[in-house]
């Protein structure tokens, strides 16, 4: 009974204080963290493969007039699962190590992307090119740095 | 060669039909560890009690499934395992859309009580002779005729509140009276009601409400989401077994569809299980510790956890909700340096629960809160069907991963814990030991592990009308899924039990006859597993002020913003 009790003393002397001072100071995630997705938009050519996988449902498209492409991404709701990054075609989409996104105002959890887009000269609406490289080679679209594909 | 589960699955299809001849409809064996009887309604009663008397099997969980859209009516599935034979049997019976009412199996199988009222809540079919017909999940002022889990009831409808919002309660004795215990009770950080009914200090019984939280997953599986979706929600069932529902439910559907996981994803599945038995089970010591009042014991336990909560985040990008099973294996793989790295941090968690062991073994403190707390007796373990530690350490020597083995567990065999005194010093014994037991299965597992790749790619579609039954030993016990599968690239039907479901309805029979006192440590032996999340600390950096969003704080702040999708 004392044996156990003494036991128990020298394990807590043993550890001492072992509390980070976070979030008094900085505390970095390990590499390969899934935190705060990040967008490049030069990258993004609205293929909206990320909306469709989104098991949170936090990524919305939709075609505003002819030429744009709107991606919202309602990413207070994002359970970080990383599917968006995995699906995207030109790496648009990437999972930063950012993991302090507290606050109390739910517009700052909020981010629009607005993709130039063709449209179709039968329909009217916004459509997405079969391939990148198909896209690079129409007219009406940025060029330059296209993806990395 | 006919192996043991064909030899269980011919034996169990004679035994039946010969006790209820032609009403035995069809018998088919979706998977060679998978039996489906279809019987009539009317046998339901006997089939169940030829399975669970007769062939001694455990009696699991029961799906009712909505199969109007599909030309019948309503499907109720009894699900057993005979675990010494390794096979499930599903008991399916039709229900006519019109006479929504089937004869309990609850007299023959008291584990079904909780089951059979669920699939009344959920689907409207009624349980003829059951026992203790009262509402069980949903809330008191849900209206009564609007079935939820019916495919006709749109996943978001909110009906109007019911005017009668009084919960059904139990009668205490007479001349006992009631003490209740929650919603919410300070040792307890999950919202469980239990009304206790005392002679005195005496306990005599004892009423439960709970699923105050019930949060609609399984209607949110087979109505919004879709198959590579669900094991992100998988996971979030529990905020500790994460992996380990998201492993079930994955490979419920592997199995329904015939996918194969490349070998060394089933390795790393194994691993990763395990680890989180291993930070569970410290976790779990430490809560033990906490409701008994010896809080050194909390901080030690958590202490050396965390290093394990590290070395997840390191492997799959997150402390916990890893994110990283889906349909056909694995999204990422292990690197070798992660590999050693496994084996460094563990050596360290090995030597400092032995440290721990060696001291809590002695400690007689620790002892008089626990020993001959909340006995479960060998036979009620098994006729309320209890699983995991509790049963393990009541003399039912049942494991999921030794009865019916999954991931790599075939090749890497378990040493199962069981200690026979039932009480809760014998599931602290049990949890100390399969913690340790993990600790080799990691060793056993990363030494064995083969190279290649860690996902099949599925690129066919799932085909429609296939069941899956998967099951996976979590820390607080069997958890169980099972799929059938639909169009739509969804199921048709998901369902699940988590282990704390058939665990809790051992509590009245464990407390009776102990004091009010031992109620927290006896339900906090079961490891229970509810679900909440309702106050948030907010801490500012520069002036080190601290701020507490209470639930209504929290709920003005994500209700009124416009910026919802």
């Amino acid at each position: 009974m004392l044996l156990a009790k003494l036991r128990e003393a020298w394990i807590c002397l043993k550890a001492g204080r072992v509390t980070l001072p976070y979030p008094f100071a900085p505390h970095d995630p390990a590499e390969g963290f899934r935190g705060k997705i990040t967008l490049d938009p030069d990258l993004c050519f609205g293929c909206g493969g990320c909306a469709n996988v989104c098991p949170a449902g936090v990524i919305v498209v939709n075609d505003t007039g002819q030429h744009t492409r709107l991606l919202e991404f309602f990413w207070r709701r994002c359970t970080y699962c990383g599917r968006c990054e995995e699906v995207c075609p030109e790496g648009a989409i990437t999972l930063s190590q950012q993991f302090e996104t507290a606050t109390d105002k739910p517009e700052d959890m909020y981010m629009r992307l607005e993709v130039f887009m063709g449209p179709c000269q039968r329909c009217g609406r916004c459509f997405t090119p079969p391939t990148p490289l198909e896209r690079m080679m129409l007219t009406g679209f940025r060029n330059g740095n296209g993806g990395r594909a | 060669m006919v192996t043991i589960a064909q030899a269980a699955a011919n034996r169990t299809v004679d035994l039946v039909r010969e006790r209820v001849g032609a009403m035995l409809v069809a018998a088919t064996q979706p998977h060679s560890d998978t039996l489906r009887l279809q019987v009539d309604k009317r046998v339901v009663r006997a089939a169940a009690g030829v399975l669970a008397d007769e062939l001694g099997a455990r009696f699991m969980i029961t799906t009712g499934i909505d199969r109007r859209e599909l030309g019948g009516g309503f499907g109720i599935v009894h699900l057993f395992s005979l675990d010494r034979e390794h096979l499930f049997v599903l008991l399916d019976c039709a229900v006519a859309a019109d006479d929504e009412h089937i004869d309990s199996i609850t007299p023959v199988v008291p584990g079904a009580n909780w089951a059979e009222r669920e699939f009344r809540d959920s689907v409207g079919v009624h349980p003829d002779g059951h026992p203790d017909p009262r509402r069980l999940l949903l809330a008191d002022d849900w209206p009564d005729g609007v079935w939820p889990l019916r495919r006709d009831v749109a996943y978001n409808l909110q009906p109007p509140p019911a005017d009668d919002m009084r919960p059904p309660l139990r009668e205490p004795p007479t001349g006992a009276s009631v003490v209740t215990m929650g919603p919410f009770f300070p040792v307890l950080e999950e919202p469980s009601q239990w009304r206790l009914f005392v002679e005195g200090e005496t306990i005599v019984g004892c009423d439960y409400r709970g699923f105050y939280n019930h949060r609609g997953i399984e209607k949110l599986g087979d109505s919004v989401l879709t198959y590579n979706q669900i094991p992100y929600l998988a996971e979030r069932i529990c905020g500790i077994c994460g992996f380990i529902h998201s492993t079930c439910y994955c490979q419920a559907v592997e199995k329904a569809a015939g996918i194969e996981v490349p070998r060394r994803a089933r390795y790393i599945r194994t691993l990763m299980l395990e680890l989180e038995r291993i930070h569970s089970h410290l976790l779990w010591l430490g809560i033990a510790g906490h409701i008994v009042g010896f809080d050194t014991l909390l901080m030690q336990t958590w202490r050396i956890r965390e290093p394990v909560m590290w070395l997840s985040e390191e492997i799959s990008g997150n402390r916990k909700t890893y994110g990283m099973n889906t349909i056909g294996g694995l999204r990422r793989d292990l690197s070798p340096d992660l590999g050693r790295k496994v084996l460094d941090v563990l050596e360290e968690v090995e030597r400092e629960s032995l440290a721990v062991r060696d001291a809590i073994v002695g400690d007689g403190t620790l002892m008089a809160r626990t020993k001959d707390v909340g006995v479960l007796t060998n036979q009620t373990a098994r006729s309320v069907c209890v699983v995991g530690p509790p049963a393990r350490a009541s003399g039912v020597p049942i494991d999921a991963r030794v009865d019916h083995p999954y991931a790599a567990y075939d090749e890497v065999p378990v040493r199962i814990a069981v200690h026979q005194e039932g009480d809760t010093w014998a599931r602290v014994l049990v949890r100390v030991e399969e913690l340790l037991e993990s600790i080799r299965l990691v060793r056993e597992a990363l030494a064995a592990m083969p190279e290649g790749p860690v996902l099949t790619e599925v690129k066919e579609e799932i085909p429609p009308g296939r069941v899956g039954v998967s099951v996976v030993e979590a820390p607080r016990g069997e958890a169980v899924h099972m799929v059938e599968t639909g169009g739509d690239n969804r199921p048709y039907r998901w369902r699940v039990r988590a282990p704390t479901y058939p665990n809790l309805q051992a509590m009245p029979t464990m407390v009776a006859n102990n004091t009010i006192a031992d109620v927290p440590i006896a339900l906090g032996s079961l490891d229970p597993c509810f679900s909440c999340t309702e106050r948030v600390e907010a801490v500012d950096v520069t002036t080190r002020r601290v701020t507490v969003y209470t639930r209504q704080d929290l709920l003005r702040i994500s209700r009124s913003a416009a910026v919802t999708p």
